[in-house]
């Protein structure tokens, strides 16, 4: 009886196995999905914008959780990264900002900002010899960013507003005018090396490729992004809204162990940079040395705002309302190639309010002991916050 | 008929690709010559340009602090994951394409039908970069493995079906007279006549898709991978390691010169059978 029963049974299960790794190899996504239980999947770039994510697993969080999460997948470019988003293959990683607004509203894909993924980690860096020193001397220079839709755009340009100098996207031969300052993209690894080979006189990016120009070949920090728009927000936490609804449970838990990442960063800062580094687990491709710079706070000279007290790259979850709609209106601001009419309709608040869901990190926070175990702010109404922008 | 006279008279191997990409053995001698001189011209030029004082963050482009970090390299066993699992895609990525590719490529040659049917459509996609393809790689696959295959497969199908068909269409006309004079239908004029003899033209296929199979390897391994010689090589330009970068060059060169070589054994195998 029993090797009746087996027998056909184990050749069907043969067959539905062979069938199943064969769609693994050839047949699209749709068809596979039904066929596995959800997990995190989680997807990053090779900057230190992922760290709280590539912490949270490195130190097992996620399992402590009870979640079952594959090491981070890493990609090269926000374009691939976004594309896979879309095909479903990640379903939590960190983006600019700017990004899931436009997807939200320009591409009316569903996703949702969880919470922040870690403040400031941005610099405006030239060479030493620079004649740069501040936002006024950028007139008729040649500036690279790394996306249109990125916050260092955004801050670059309020920068160069600030100054009465105007943003522009020409040819890279085209002349300039005193006035005007060349944006370009450029990938953020070709960044140092054509800041050497003198093809640009200057770029904003996410940390490590600053600290690797101080590292590698002395360039100087002409502004750090925090020292612009103290404690800005910079890579968020999303997630499609579906699978949000549909995986509560996991999301949360997948937060909790971000936001737990976060606080131990923020107290362990030369261990996090060992952990991520090539010397360590392996995350992100470079040696220790680079990414200890990004963890150690700049000297108080290399600061037009000491008295602000910022970290070079900081951890703080929480999404504040204030700097959502602060990000939304400069975006309708900032120059960029494509089409941004979708901006111009939209309704800052409410808008704000679609993108961004904080009742997850609200609930995490309070586990490990609230806000004041992220900043030293106002206690009385902590998640409410004035945004400060200074620019000289 | 003088059309004809001109395919018997002469010498196959001389003709169109085969010139290079045959069997033909240029001799160690000369092989080694210009390898010296290429290697003359690297450090000639590498010196010319990356010795200059602005410049000492490239010298790792010259010659020492390349081989230096190649002999690192070998001794860490991420570079040997890398070496299999691009050799991996490499070959598994040809094996595919000529899977698909070679019976086109038959097809396109022995049905004159099917070649003026296919020639719009294979002139259009052989012009459009094979990175084009990554959103729609991306869709498409479940694992990133499976689109890095995929990018493979697009870039050397073409060099595949087009080197097949000249390879059909290149055979000797009177073979396949003689063979219908004695009834043989079309299936048969393919497996005994069609498919032998075009085979040299095949594996010339192989050999041209084995170097753009290189070419797109690198920024398909862009993607969600976590080893591969385009993933060091991308490794290395992030972190401005460009001795590194310079070594997994050399790398690529040496294992695409023992794969070339590799397939120059197999035409030699299989080309005395029709010709000699």
């Amino acid at each position: 009886m029993m090797d009746e029963h087996s027998k056909p049974n184990s050749r069907r299960q043969f067959l539905k196995k062979t069938a199943a790794a064969c769609t693994g190899l050839f047949l699209p996504n749709a068809v596979n999905a039904f066929a596995k239980s959800e997990t995190i999947r989680l997807g990053y770039l090779p900057i230190t914008d992922a760290t709280p994510l590539l912490v949270a697993h490195g130190l097992g969080y996620f399992s402590e959780e009870g979640l079952v999460v594959d090491r981070p997948v890493m990609v090269r470019s926000w374009k691939i990264l976004v594309e896979s988003f879309l095909a479903g293959k990640f379903n939590l990683t960190h983006m600019l900002f700017p990004i899931p607004v436009w997807m939200r509203f320009k591409q009316k894909v569903p996703v949702k900002v969880l919470a922040w993924d870690h403040t400031n980690g941005s610099a405006v860096t030239v060479k030493k010899d620079s004649d740069i020193y501040s936002f006024k001397d950028l007139g008729g220079k040649q500036i690279a960013v790394p996306s249109w839709y990125s916050t260092h755009n955004l801050l670059l340009q309020m920068g160069i507003r600030s100054q009465g100098l105007r943003p522009v996207i020409k040819p890279q031969s085209a002349k300039l005018m005193k006035d005007e300052v060349n944006l370009f993209i450029l990938p953020p690894p070709d960044m140092p090396t054509a800041l050497l080979g003198n093809k640009i006189d200057g770029y904003i990016v996410a940390d490590p490729f600053n600290a690797l120009a101080q590292v590698k070949f002395n360039a100087r920090i002409m502004r750090f992004s925090g020292d612009i728009w103290k404690n800005h927000p910079c890579c968020v936490i999303v997630a499609n809204e579906n699978f949000i609804h549909k995986n509560a449970i996991l999301i949360q838990k997948a937060i909790n162990a971000i936001v737990r990442a976060q606080d131990w960063c923020i107290n362990n800062p030369s261990e996090t940079a060992h952990l991520l580094s090539r010397d360590g687990e392996g995350y992100l491709p470079f040696p220790k040395n680079v990414l200890s710079k990004v963890f150690e706070n700049p000297h108080k000279n290399e600061l037009t705002h000491p008295q602000w007290n910022v970290a070079r790259i900081g951890f703080q979850p929480f999404p504040f309302p204030s700097a959502t709609r602060f990000i939304i209106d400069q975006m309708r601001q900032t120059l960029v190639e494509g089409d941004t009419l979708f901006l111009r309709d939209l309704d800052t608040p409410k808008a704000a309010d679609l993108l961004v869901e904080n009742s997850f990190v609200m609930k995490s926070m309070d586990e490990i002991g609230g806000m004041n175990r992220f900043c030293n702010c106002d206690m009385t109404k902590p998640y409410t916050r004035e945004e400060v922008v200074e620019i000289n | 008929m003088k059309s004809i006279n001109r395919f018997i008279y002469r010498d196959p191997r001389q003709v169109g690709l085969n010139a290079v990409f045959g069997n033909r053995d240029f001799g160690w001698k000369y092989e080694l010559i210009g390898l010296v001189f290429f290697a003359g011209l690297w450090v000639a030029a590498a010196g010319f340009f990356f010795t200059r004082p602005d410049f000492t963050q490239f010298n790792g482009f010259l010659p020492g602090p390349t081989f230096k970090a190649l002999f690192a390299a070998s001794q860490e066993s991420r570079f040997w994951i890398s070496v299999f699992a691009s050799l991996k895609r490499i070959i598994f990525g040809i094996f595919l394409a000529s899977v698909i590719g070679v019976p086109i490529g038959i097809l396109v040659g022995f049905y004159p039908k099917f070649r003026s049917l296919s020639y719009s459509p294979i002139q259009f996609v052989r012009m459009i970069s094979p990175l084009s393809w990554m959103p729609i790689a991306l869709l498409l696959f479940t694992s990133f493995e499976s689109a890095v295959y995929f990018l493979i497969v697009m870039a050397t199908i073409c060099p595949i079906i087009l080197n097949t068909t000249i390879g059909v269409l290149n055979i000797n006309p009177q073979w396949i007279k003689m063979a219908l004079n004695q009834g043989a239908s079309n299936f048969q004029l393919i497996r005994t006549i069609i498919i032998p003899a075009s085979l040299p033209y095949m594996l010339t296929s192989l050999r041209l898709a084995l170097g753009v199979a290189w070419i797109v390897l690198v920024p398909a391994e862009f993607l969600g991978v976590s080893s591969g010689l385009g993933y060091l090589i991308n490794d290395a330009r992030d972190t401005m390691e460009y001795d590194r970068l310079m070594a997994m060059i050399i790398a690529i060169g040496i294992l695409g010169f023992a794969l070339d070589r590799i397939f120059q054994r197999l035409q030699h195998t299989f080309n005395w059978s029709w010709n000699e």
